[in-house]
């Protein structure tokens, strides 16, 4: 057991390993002193602000895809589930009330969630692959369905009647308009606020509680999971559920930084990004490995990178290449790092 | 002996009629649900049982038809590719960049397919050699191409006034009893029965279902497995891109929203005419069942909306349906291979 213990320690402190692992923070670093020498903008309070206003509705998303890719499985059904979500809190906000609405989103957030988990633990697909499928389904099913229940038309929230203050702090809110006491405040947004809250809970819920790591088991070896004595399946639906909370709080987001939002559309391209996401941070697609943490750093990497981008002026078609090779070459990366073990 | 074989003969006798129905019709989905489509179709005011409307439904069927049949080879060998949506239209694209700036059109289109093949030679390295997971580096690669795409189209469409190249999908080919079929539908014919003698007659496509059906089995048999999966990607990334050229000449224009949901759904009818992920079983003719009757689904639907009511949210029952049939056809899928596995 002790030898054990050395030996791995010993691998680990290879250096072509520790570059493996923590290659996002590598990434990271040099994204942020290449930036910083080419372009000065890059080190002004302005751009601070502009880097933490854009932790949004991803870094949400990719928190709740962290456990489902934690537990071996994928979910492609965000977009759907964005768009439904958004379109039915919208359109009940004049009716109960803004907070009211929102917990309304969450709830239904959980239960598309639980469902899509129920489907695939009924159905035995318990691979990626199959996963995969029945999720884009299920997302196309939502996506009509929002789209159904607005008649395709999208909803403008400027011609509510009531205030919607709530909505408006996570649009544009600061810490500092609550605490005026520092001007440093006034750079870190609402947002931010809420989602280190969330990361908080996640972390302490992954770390600490018995559940939390049932998740790594289950992703680790389904099979040996179950015959531990896991309830495998249950964990399944429960790892979907959470997504589907942090899905609703994502759709939260995204609709109270668009004025206008529109069924689909809202939801367009989440499932990409939050995978991306999620792997480039370094949570192993073969399950069983990862951490919200490395989420973060991957969100961090995403946001720099377009933010870089964006600075030096590349071409919007370009950076969705570079974003399609970066999300390539960690895959690849995630594979060659875990084929070793 | 005899007591014995007569037994086991006369339980196979007793097999209930119905449940041998039942049996074949689980195996034939595709066939199934064409016949409850038609059947469904009688009741709808216009008659589609004309010559016209058939053409126009296999014209439009065609391209995805021709992707379907490339990506069977791979979901035979136990993979599936999600790229094959941008590689059509990056072929396309390429094939119409190319004419326009002064390439001959044989030589425009050959390079476009070529593209395709050395996109699914990538794809073979990564997942053969590399040994990555299929559906998640074919979906990465799929987002890298699109990015490609819409660079070299600058995102927008890219047309081409060449009349050779618009030839190629909208000629109409004079045919006996049936009157003329438009040239797409013969060259996707053509694929079609190239693809079904490969893996038919040759040793390489029995090859296939053999490593789909059990992959370490196959490697210890003496199958070369890395360079048969390594082909099997090849040719899947080969006819996207003539799917690609097809879809480009029909409509004179390159673009990089041609493929966007392209690659889930073919993967998806391909599982629904009964190649399964469970690897080794399936064909060319059940493929292109299966991307018929998603075709069938989508025309037939809007062919009830010009008589519904509700004409304008008609567009998005269809997509309600489309998604409510991948998700059954997948599950049932996955619940056949999970009782597989319970009933050994």
């Amino acid at each position: 057991m002790i030898k054990q213990e050395t030996l791995e320690r010993k691998t680990f402190y290879k250096v072509g390993d520790f570059v493996l692992e923590y290659l996002v923070i590598i990434m990271i670093l040099a994204l942020v002193i290449v930036t910083a020498i080419v372009e000065p903008r890059f080190l002004t309070a302005a751009n601070f602000r502009n880097v933490m206003g854009q932790f949004g509705p991803l870094s949400f998303t990719a928190l709740g895809m962290t456990f489902i890719i934690m537990g071996g499985f994928i979910d492609l059904s965000l977009p759907g589930m964005i768009s439904l979500i958004a379109m039915i809190t919208l359109s009940l906000f004049d009716i109960i009330g803004e907070i009211p609405a929102m917990m309304v989103g969450m709830m239904l957030g959980i239960a598309l969630g639980s469902l899509n988990g129920t489907i695939l633990v009924k159905f035995g697909a318990t691979t990626q692959a199959k996963a995969l499928f029945i999720t884009f389904g299920l997302s196309q099913l939502y996506g009509a369905l929002s789209q159904l229940y607005t008649g395709g038309s999208p909803i403008n929230r400027g011609a509510f009647e009531h205030p919607a203050p709530l909505t408006q702090a996570l649009s544009s809110g600061t810490v500092g308009d609550l605490f005026p006491f520092y001007s440093f405040f006034n750079y870190i947004p609402f947002t931010f606020i809420v989602f280190l809250v969330f990361l908080a809970i996640l972390f302490i819920f992954q770390k600490k509680t018995r559940l939390g790591r049932s998740i790594n088991y289950t992703g680790g070896n389904f099979v040996a999971a179950e015959l531990g004595g896991i309830p495998t399946k249950r964990i399944t639906v429960m790892i979907y559920a959470i997504c589907g909370l942090m899905v609703a709080i994502g759709a939260i987001v995204a609709f109270s930084r668009a004025n206008v939002a529109a069924p689909v559309v809202i939801g367009a391209n989440f499932e990409r990004d939050s995978i991306m996401a999620v792997v480039v941070g370094g949570t192993s697609l073969a399950g069983g490995r990862g951490s919200v943490l490395r989420t973060v750093l991957g969100v961090s990497l995403i946001i720099l990178l377009s933010n870089c981008m964006n600075l030096m002026r590349i071409d919007s078609h370009l950076q969705e290449t570079f974003r399609g090779a970066v999300l390539v070459v960690a895959i690849w990366l995630d594979h060659r790092r875990h084929a070793k073990g | 002996m005899t007591i014995y074989t007569t037994h086991i003969q006369h339980r196979q006798d007793t097999q209930s009629f119905g449940k041998k129905v039942l049996k074949v019709l689980g195996k034939q989905k595709a066939l199934v649900a064409i016949a409850v489509i038609l059947i469904a179709m009688l009741f709808s005011s216009t008659n589609i049982f004309t010559l016209s409307h058939l053409r126009a439904f296999l014209l439009v069927a065609s391209p995805e038809l021709v992707i379907a049949f490339g990506v069977t080879f791979a979901v035979i060998c136990r993979a599936c590719d999600l790229s094959v949506g941008s590689v059509m239209s990056l072929s396309g694209i390429i094939a119409v960049q190319m004419i326009n700036s002064g390439v001959p059109v044989f030589l425009a289109v050959l390079m476009a397919i070529l593209s395709g093949s050395v996109i699914g030679f990538i794809n073979g390295f990564l997942i053969v050699k590399q040994k990555t997971e299929a559906f998640i580096i074919t979906l990465g690669m799929g987002l890298l191409l699109h990015g490609v795409a819409l660079y070299i189209s600058n995102g927008r469409p890219v047309s081409t006034r060449d009349p050779i190249f618009n030839a190629i999908s909208n000629t109409n080919i004079p045919i006996p009893v049936i009157g003329y079929l438009p040239s797409i539908v013969v060259w996707m014919l053509l694929v079609g029965v190239i693809t079904f003698c490969i893996l038919r007659y040759t040793s390489f496509g029995r090859n296939c279902y053999a490593l789909g059906g059990d992959y370490e089995v196959a490697e210890h048999s003496g199958i070369n497995v890395v360079g048969t999966k390594w082909t099997a990607f090849v040719i899947t990334g080969t006819c996207a891109a003539i799917a690609g050229v097809l879809l480009s000449s029909r409509f004179n224009t390159g673009s990089a929203v041609f493929g966007e949901l392209t690659p889930l759904i073919v993967n998806c009818s391909v599982v629904i005419g009964g190649t399964s992920f469970a690897g080794g079983i399936g064909g060319i003719v059940q493929s292109g069942l299966g991307v018929l009757v998603m075709h069938m689904l989508r025309y037939g639907l809007s062919m009830f909306s010009i008589e519904g009511a509700f004409v304008s949210i008609n567009q998005f029952v269809q997509t309600l349906v489309i998604g409510i049939v991948i998700v059954s056809i997948i599950a049932m899928d996955c619940y056949a291979i999970k009782r597989k596995k319970e009933d050994v």
